[in-house]
């Protein structure tokens, strides 16, 4: 089935065009995101379950972008009556005007930004799903995830404590200009298991997901996951701490994933550019990688959380080749960036939701495959780590240096596994150290969704990234 | 609205109810360097509503919750009130109560959003900027927000108070090399004295960072916390006193005994405090509608008092909890000499420093710090990892008596842990 496009939005969308009119005569461009994204969240665990109807992405409100004299300002709003667009217009009018005095009061200089085009095109996407999160069987699915967490529990007695969470949002969007009508509805859900084991000196947990861009029929392939998540927690328990130091590894696709998002996502989002905020402005063109390194960044790239038919600026999806072969190519960039560079926007401009300010962000990120198989790239490793799990990344791009918390590393002696195994990883480097070590990839890949990313330290987003197995040199502590 | 809703509710027959109604008002301003890039104005107003079901004879609560849609007609909000009473019979929690009835003492404080937000701008022009030192950009937020919650036993709270955030890059460069530094502060109002301390703070930090060398491998080392990072190993302590982790078995403390049989150091003491001067947490009420109050959760390395969720409280058997908003940690004895004694590495900033309140992990990434030999030498170094576990250091942790405030969070100027793992 296609996942149907908002009601509300289609009955509201006459009175927001009469608002663009109402508005039009005081600016020199102006442009309407709407949306309406439903969903469902089930969390379960063993003493606490809930069922709600908002998920990280739902959201129901307007945002307005208006340009005069190289400023571009914004105003967000839920309440709207589409009988009433010119009392709305007044009050956004009268908002920004009491801005403007404060503005002018301070003597403030304007960052002057050239006017968007506003190139005619029509645009209607409804995306495949099985299942729609406002329609699914809540009773079932709660059965479901109650019983994978009692059978986490019953796997072994170490486990105290089980988190199964599902969510699914159906996101519809409305972009609307004097000449752009832009229309879309998807679904994507996110599921996760999280056990928890202790030995009675220390607590550790699994964490296994699912995410994709279809709606929760992806909940009936969580349970597949749940050995995994159980016996990664009971394996923690006996883990040691590594010895710090410089190591061959091997990233798991989770991993990879994770250093590409923090490598070359946020280090290539182009606002940073705008603000000479990253290196990689001054690296295209230039080498960044081994020749085994070639980045995919977009909404096209990939089919998982974060594939979208447009981004919230009206710009249509894209598929960007970052890095060729080691060599820097382009980063992505959102519209008011585009502009201020000089060149084009590549699908990229997000908000956390209207109520947000649209910056650069990432969508999918990921590195291609290669050649070699898993077992090739063991035995290549005469002393190393095989990296698993990600908890948490965080980049530099000014300075190219990065951190990634992970979950654990399987020791690899003499081309093989020992069955020992360290935990926590923190992994640190200087980025094209890093990149420039990758020596050799698996021919398969997977990408992954279950995470969300943030712009410093908020504005939120889903995102999705992964990779194949890579081969590197780093610095783990 | 939302008086048709909790009339609607009333009716309803559901076993029990809250409504949470916000409303927000805010101005935001993004700068590239000192040059407006966007402003921007919100004005939202969002209705949740969570519905409670027993089961089993009343041994067994659930809940269900939704936003409801602004301008939702009374059949629709009939429709929603009913699927949620659905949803919340499928789901079984051990049963409690909601938070009983209070009188309505909210904080319902004026906002003046153009006022702060003018403060704002004025103290970000204001700093003193140089040649090799400077502001790359910032972001304004300031927000009035106004909150009634309500609940089906007669809690009926309204509370308006401000929280502002700035989030500023500072730049540093030499010999054409520059680099950045990102801070962020939260507030109720413009706390311009905090503001511009700690970006000059943080401009001196970039020219030390732009000369510092590479950190060595110190193997196991001293660590003196000075920033605001140190945030993250308190919240150890706070998140371990949480009903929701007492009971779960995340966390070992009981109420009269030590967090430790080997407190060899400074002993943690935590309080919650209803009012904090700056804090953009001052509120009279939690999210659950219980009345925040001064209380002394952990004395000494001994915790006193558990706090926090109405469910995990209850399922406790605790009475009178909060969740906590503002918290003072204390019980430093040491004056800023005792800490600073001998070779130590002073951490003040990092990648993303974290400590896991569960598995008491700790990790970061060095991308300033100062090694102090204990000869008097002091250099500036970048690089590196620090790593361990917060249940072995906590035992030998010592902190200075002086505090300072971030946000709603109270913590000792210095933190020292001894035996650090350090990567480098």
């Amino acid at each position: 089935m296609k996942a149907p496009f908002s009601p509300y939005l289609a009955g509201i969308k006459p009175g927001l065009r009469a608002l663009l009119g109402a508005l039009q005569p005081h600016f020199e461009y102006l442009s309407l995101l709407a949306t309406d994204s439903k969903g469902l969240a089930v969390r379960v665990s063993r003493h606490a379950k809930s069922v709600a109807s908002s998920t990280m992405t739902t959201e129901r409100g307007v945002v307005v972008r208006a340009a005069k004299n190289g400023l571009y300002s914004e105003y967000a709003f839920n309440r709207f009556d589409p009988e009433k667009a010119d009392e709305k217009a007044d009050e956004i009018l009268a908002a920004l005007n009491a801005q403007f005095a404060l503005l002018e009061a301070t003597g403030t200089a304007v960052y002057d930004t050239p006017l968007l085009p506003d190139e005619p095109e029509t645009l209607f996407v409804e995306k495949e799903t099985a299942e729609m999160p406002e329609e699914t069987d809540v009773k079932a699915l709660v059965e479901k995830m109650v019983a994978l967490q009692e059978a986490a529990l019953a796997k072994d007695e170490r486990i105290i404590e089980c988190m199964v969470n599902a969510q699914s949002t159906h996101i519809s969007k409305l972009f609307l200009t004097k000449n752009r009508d832009l229309s879309q509805s998807y679904v994507y859900s996110e599921g996760v298991i999280v056990p928890f084991a202790t030995d009675g000196e220390k607590t550790v947990n699994g964490y296994q997901g699912v995410a994709d861009i279809r709606g929760p029929e992806i909940f009936d392939t969580l349970g597949d996951r749940l050995d995994k998540a159980v016996s990664t927690a009971v394996e923690l328990l006996s883990a040691g701490r590594i010895e710090p130091g410089e190591y061959d590894v091997i990233s798991s696709p989770e991993v990879s994933g994770l250093i590409a998002h923090e490598a070359f996502g946020h280090g290539v989002e182009m606002d940073m550019f705008v603000k000479d905020r990253a290196l990689g402005k001054d690296y295209i063109g230039k080498r960044v990688g081994s020749d085994y390194v070639t980045m995919h960044e977009g909404a096209l790239c990939a089919e998982n959380v974060a594939s979208y038919a447009f981004d919230d600026e009206g710009t249509l999806a894209g598929d960007v080749t970052e890095i060729d072969k080691g060599i820097l190519k382009t980063g992505v960039c959102d519209a008011l960036s585009a502009l201020r560079l000089g060149t084009v926007p590549t699908g990229n401009g997000k908000r956390e939701n209207f109520e947000h300010k649209a910056y650069t962000r990432m969508t999918n990120t990921v590195f291609d495959s290669g050649e070699s198989t898993l077992d090739e790239m063991i035995a290549s490793i005469d002393y190393g780590y095989l990296l698993e799990g990600m908890e948490s990344g965080m980049e530099d791009p000014k300075h190219w240096g990065i951190q990634c918390i992970l979950k654990l590393g399987r020791e690899i002696k003499d081309g093989k596994l020992t069955g020992k195994i360290v935990a926590p990883i923190i992994m640190t480097g200087y980025v094209p150290e890093l990149l420039g070590s990758i020596s050799m990839l698996s021919s398969d890949r997977e990408v992954f969704g279950n995470g969300g990313c943030g712009k410093g330290h908020k504005e939120w987003v889903k995102v999705s990234d992964g990779g194949p197995y890579m081969k590197m040199k780093a610095r783990l502590g | 609205m939302t008086e048709k809703l909790i009339a609607l509710l009333k009716a309803s027959g559901v076993h029990a109810w809250e409504v949470t109604d916000v409303v927000t008002d805010a101005w935001e301003f993004y700068f590239i360097r000192h040059k407006l890039d966007q402003n921007r104005a919100v004005s939202v107003r969002h209705v949740f509503v969570n519905v409670f079901e027993t089961t089993d004879g009343c041994k067994t609560l659930g809940s269900a919750s939704a936003e409801v849609p602004l301008g939702a007609t009374e059949d629709e909000m009939k429709k929603l009130i009913s699927d949620l009473s659905y949803r919340a019979t499928l789901v079984k929690n051990a049963y409690y109560p909601l938070n009983p009835a209070v009188a309505d003492e909210g904080e319902n404080v004026k906002i003046d959003v153009p006022a702060i937000a003018k403060a704002y701008i004025g103290a970000l022009r204001s700093l003193p900027e140089t040649a090799t030192e400077d502001i790359n950009s910032y972001e304004i937020f300031v927000r009035a927000k106004s909150r009634r919650f309500i609940n089906s036993n007669g809690v009926d709270v309204r509370e308006t108070y401000p929280s502002s955030m700035a989030e500023v890059i500072v730049n540093a460069r030499r010999d054409g090399h520059e680099i950045e530094l990102y801070r962020s502060f939260t507030s109720g109002e413009c706390d311009e004295a905090v503001l511009k301390e700690d970006l000059v703070a943080a401009m001196r930090q970039g020219r030390d960072r732009l000369a510092a060398e590479k950190t060595p491998a110190l193997g196991k080392v001293a660590v003196v916390f000075s920033s605001d990072d140190a945030c993250e190993i308190y919240d150890y302590f706070s998140t371990r006193l949480d009903p929701a982790m007492l009971f779960r078995h995340f966390s070992d403390y009981k109420i009269g005994e030590p967090i430790s049989d080997a407190l060899a150091g400074d002993k943690v003491t935590v309080r919650t405090v209803k009012t904090l001067p700056g804090s953009s947490e001052n509120f009279s009420y939690d999210r659950e509608g219980a009345p925040i109050r001064d209380e002394t959760l952990m004395e000494n390395g001994v915790p006193r008092f558990f706090t926090g969720g109405r469910m995990f409280s209850c399922l406790m058997g605790l009475e009178n909890t909060f969740i906590p908003t503002n918290v003072v940690f204390g019980g430093g004895t040491k004056t800023e000499e005792e800490i600073r004694r001998g070779a130590y590495l002073e951490a003040v900033e990092f990648s993303d420093f974290q400590v896991d309140p569960v598995t008491g992990d700790v990790f970061g990434e060095l991308r300033l710090g100062y090694y102090h030999d204990g000869q008097g030498h002091v250099t500036p170094v970048s690089g590196g990892s620090v790593s361990g576990d917060m249940g072995e250091f906590l035992k030998t942790m010592t902190m200075s008596k002086e505090t300072k405030r971030n946000d709603n969070i109270v913590y000792p100027k210095l933190t020292r842990l001894e035996d650090v793992t350090f990567a480098g």
